[in-house]
């Protein structure tokens, strides 16, 4: 279903981008959902531990990078739906934008992790922190993966190697990115909110 | 374009994801190697402790027993065996075998002198004091 | 055969053939061991039995992967091999070597190989399947980087292919990974965690490439099914194995003196590792389903199909039984280990290479296929062998759960050896069930001198 003239509106009969990536993110997510469930697992056994380490989470910063993951993304829809228009230059900022947002994400989240390793928090400290650290320095490490599939897709889009007709290199990076900022947004309430 | 999978695609996603992974993995190495030294009290590995493991290797225990649960499933699991059963008992149990009881599991003579089993016992001694997070469940190992 | 230097596979795969029969008779041997404790007291001991059995078996799975790659390289690259006459020579030294080492192992007192070989100057040897002389280390070393040379020129000069980039891969890392090997601290902590490095990642990690290109190999050839459909399934399958095999390494820092967190990754991953074992199970009836030709080597093909179930089986359901850290923290060092082992050794390892000496031997031996008989000889030599194996690992299993119950369970558990005696007659099962598995083996052998029927030349 080759379809030159198709908007940002249609609807997908088969998942965007690339099937490939779609085992990789199939793969993320269940690893991801293991682990929230082994979180619900462990917290329903030490209820105290996990409310009591909670309140030394920085809600703030939490709730900013949920707005600028969820921006982020919005970025990557724009980036999609202008090279669907054969906008390359256009789909290259859009993408840059995107790419800027998650570097102000690592930022906070740096100032964030700089905070609790300074008070000598670590992986052995309790649990709650275990699940706190590995989760959110495991989604740390999936934003880098994203900026750097992000970027080598900007570079293409820039160079004119996408077109209306051939955009799936696009979609399978936004993908991708909805996947890091979809699972921000359940690892932030699981984690820094719901007690 | 109904459906779209690539071979470069499929190729791209392993070698970044083994790439991915295999940093996380030595990350978590990296956290591990700050950690061990508070659980694996290292600071009292004696010289005696280093002379008995190299005497567990050079017998070849592994080959019967499990240390820490790993090895072989023939005898029994040595990484309590200080607490089960203490030094002296240890010291006369390798000096008295083999049983030669018949149809019973054999160990070998090993011919080791009072100061090779004093090393033994040392790093059997060394390893039970490991934090292995309650391992085994009971004292029988 | 398209290429003359793939006929340096041959010895390779003879030789495989012949050390796995070695290896199956000192499992019988310490299979007695276990039911008559004193059965060849002291002139083979339990321990020697065991090196020599585990260190065949590796060695003849490495024969294996070697003698594959010598027969699927010069074909995915389109290229004569780069030399054959240093295959040949590897042969022999590793062949020489790997024999003196058995023969060291049966007739000095390890200590006194120890003494004799060199371990005072760098200790490796005493440690579970890394019991090899430094010597012969060493040797190991050189002869890998030998194949490896001459595999990779091959390579370089020609055609390069997914599948031939994938075994390349896994070959280097499997010489890359064998490095911990020589890495032997004082401190026990040490030594495990990184003899993992050896041990988890070859088996759960590099070996799984190998796998996956020999299996893509044979697949190729026997169902004609496009090669670009092939491969692109290839890389979706090792990328799944490699996410949740690395990090599933960590289902064996539960009880070894790491962190506790390691519980939650190793658990977390380690439950994931039976994807990609599934995926490969359906990948591999996919392709024979949707196969453009009829091979008339079907032995070949049911090998190729039972790789991909038994590896399931083993690696993946056995695997994911006794995995997650609550299980482990009961089952850790008891029996259960012990039969997923036995399946997912034979289920990966051993049935892709003899899927790959199916395929390649006839080919090597002037035809396309073996005779009708043969092959029909050979298919009950394959049911024989897997059935026999789904029992003893049954019979480990009920073992193993038999043994936590006694041993770990309880308000008054029994000691180790007490527990044993209850749970004999699994033993007695299993030791019975092995000289099943031997008579295949007979037959497996006896299927490449069988004279009944014609064989196939036409291509």
């Amino acid at each position: 279903m080759i379809n030159n003239t198709r908007t940002s509106h249609e609807i997908h009969a088969t998942p965007p981008g690339d099937l490939a990536i779609w085992f990789f993110i199939f793969a993320e997510l269940l690893a991801f959902g293991v682990f929230f469930v082994a979180y619900a697992f462990a917290r329903a056994h030490n209820v105290e531990l996990f409310n009591e380490s909670q309140q030394h989470l920085n809600r703030l910063s939490g709730a900013i990078n949920t707005l600028v993951l969820i921006t982020s993304s919005y970025f990557m829809v724009r980036a999609v739906a202008a090279i669907k228009q054969g906008y390359s230059i256009l789909c290259a900022r859009w993408i840059a934008s995107a790419i800027g947002l998650g570097f102000v994400f690592l930022a906070i989240k740096m100032a964030e992790f700089h905070e609790k390793f300074s008070a000598g928090i670590s992986l052995s400290t309790n649990t709650f922190y275990m699940f706190y650290l590995s989760l959110t320095l495991f989604h740390f490490m999936h934003v880098i993966l994203g900026m750097v599939i992000l970027a080598a897709i900007m570079l293409k889009a820039r160079n004119g190697s996408y077109s209306p007709a051939n955009h799936t290199g696009v979609e399978t990076g936004a993908s991708y990115w909805h996947m890091v900022d979809l699972l921000w947004i359940i690892l932030f309430p699981l984690v820094y909110v719901i007690r | 374009m109904s459906e779209t999978f690539t071979k470069a695609m499929a190729r791209n996603i392993f070698y970044g994801g083994a790439v991915f992974f295999f940093l996380l993995f030595l990350g978590l190495t990296f956290d591990t190697m700050q950690t061990l030294p508070k659980r694996d009290h290292r600071e009292n590995i004696t010289d005696s402790v280093v002379r008995g493991k190299h005497i567990w290797e050079t017998r070849d225990c592994i080959g019967c027993h499990t240390l820490l649960g790993e090895g072989a499933y023939f005898a029994p699991e040595l990484g309590n065996v200080y607490t089960r059963r203490g030094g002296p008992f240890i010291k006369a149990w390798i000096a008295a075998q083999p049983t030669g009881a018949p149809g019973r599991r054999q160990m070998p003579q090993f011919n080791l002198t009072d100061q090779e089993l004093d090393d033994m016992v040392a790093f059997l001694k060394w390893t039970s004091e490991v934090n292995t997070n309650k391992w085994p469940p009971n004292i029988e190992g | 055969m398209q290429f003359q230097s793939q006929a340096v596979a041959k010895p390779y795969f003879i030789a495989a053939i012949g050390l796995f029969v070695g290896q199956i008779l000192f499992g019988l041997i310490m299979g007695y061991q276990y039911v008559v404790g004193d059965f060849l007291f002291p002139a083979i001991p339990f321990n020697v039995a065991r090196m020599v059995h585990t260190n065949l078996l590796i060695v003849w799975l490495l024969f294996g992967f070697m003698g594959a790659a010598y027969y699927m390289i010069p074909e995915e690259t389109e290229t004569e091999l780069f030399s054959p006459k240093l295959a040949l020579l590897m042969f022999w030294i590793f062949l020489v070597a790997g024999a003196l080492t058995i023969v060291g192992y049966l007739m000095v007192p390890y200590a006194t190989l120890a003494s004799m070989t060199g371990n005072d100057i760098l200790p490796t040897m005493g440690r579970e399947f890394l019991e090899q002389p430094l010597i012969t280390k060493v040797g190991i070393v050189i002869v890998a980087l030998a194949f490896l040379f001459n595999i990779s020129m091959t390579v370089l000069k020609g055609r390069k292919t997914s599948i031939s980039l994938v075994m390349l891969l896994g070959l280097w890392g499997l010489a890359v990974f064998f490095l911990f090997s020589f890495y032997n601290p004082s401190n026990l902590v040490l030594d495990k965690y990184f003899w993992w490095w050896t041990v988890h990642l070859w088996v759960e990690g590099v070996w799984e490439l190998i796998l996956g290109a020999m299996l893509a190999f044979v697949l190729i050839k026997v169902t004609g099914v496009d090669r670009e459909v092939i491969e692109k399934w290839l890389y979706i399958i090792i990328a799944m194995t490699l996410i949740t095999g690395i990090i599933g390494t960590g289902h064996h820092y539960f009880w070894i003196g790491t962190p506790e967190y390691w519980q939650w990754f190793g658990s977390v991953f380690s439950a994931l590792e039976p994807i990609p074992f599934f995926m490969m199970t359906v990948f591999a009836f996919n392709m024979v389903n949707r196969r453009r030709r009829e091979h008339p080597n079907k032995a070949a093909t049911l090998w190729a199909l039972g790789t991909g179930v038994m590896a399931f089986l083993g690696a993946g359901v056995w695997g994911f039984l006794h995995t997650l850290a609550p299980v482990n923290f009961f089952t850790h060092g008891t029996q259960v280990t012990a039969a997923h082992g036995h399946m997912a050794f034979y289920g990966a390892y051993v049935m892709v290479n003899l899927a790959m000496i199916s395929y390649a031997m006839p080919m090597l031996r002037g035809r396309t296929a073996n005779s009708g008989p043969a092959q029909t000889m050979e298919m009950w030599s394959f049911w024989l062998m897997t059935v026999s194996i789904v029992f003893i690992t049954l019979f480990l299993t009920a073992a193993g759960i038999l043994q936590v119950w006694l041993q770990r369970m309880g308000s008054t558990p029994l000691g180790f050896m007490a527990a044993q005696d209850q749970i004999m007659i699994f033993y007695w099962l299993r030791e019975i069930t092995g000289f099943v598995f031997l008579l295949g083996l007979v037959l497996y052998i006896w299927s490449f001198f069988c004279k009944k029927g014609e064989a196939q030349t036409a291509a």
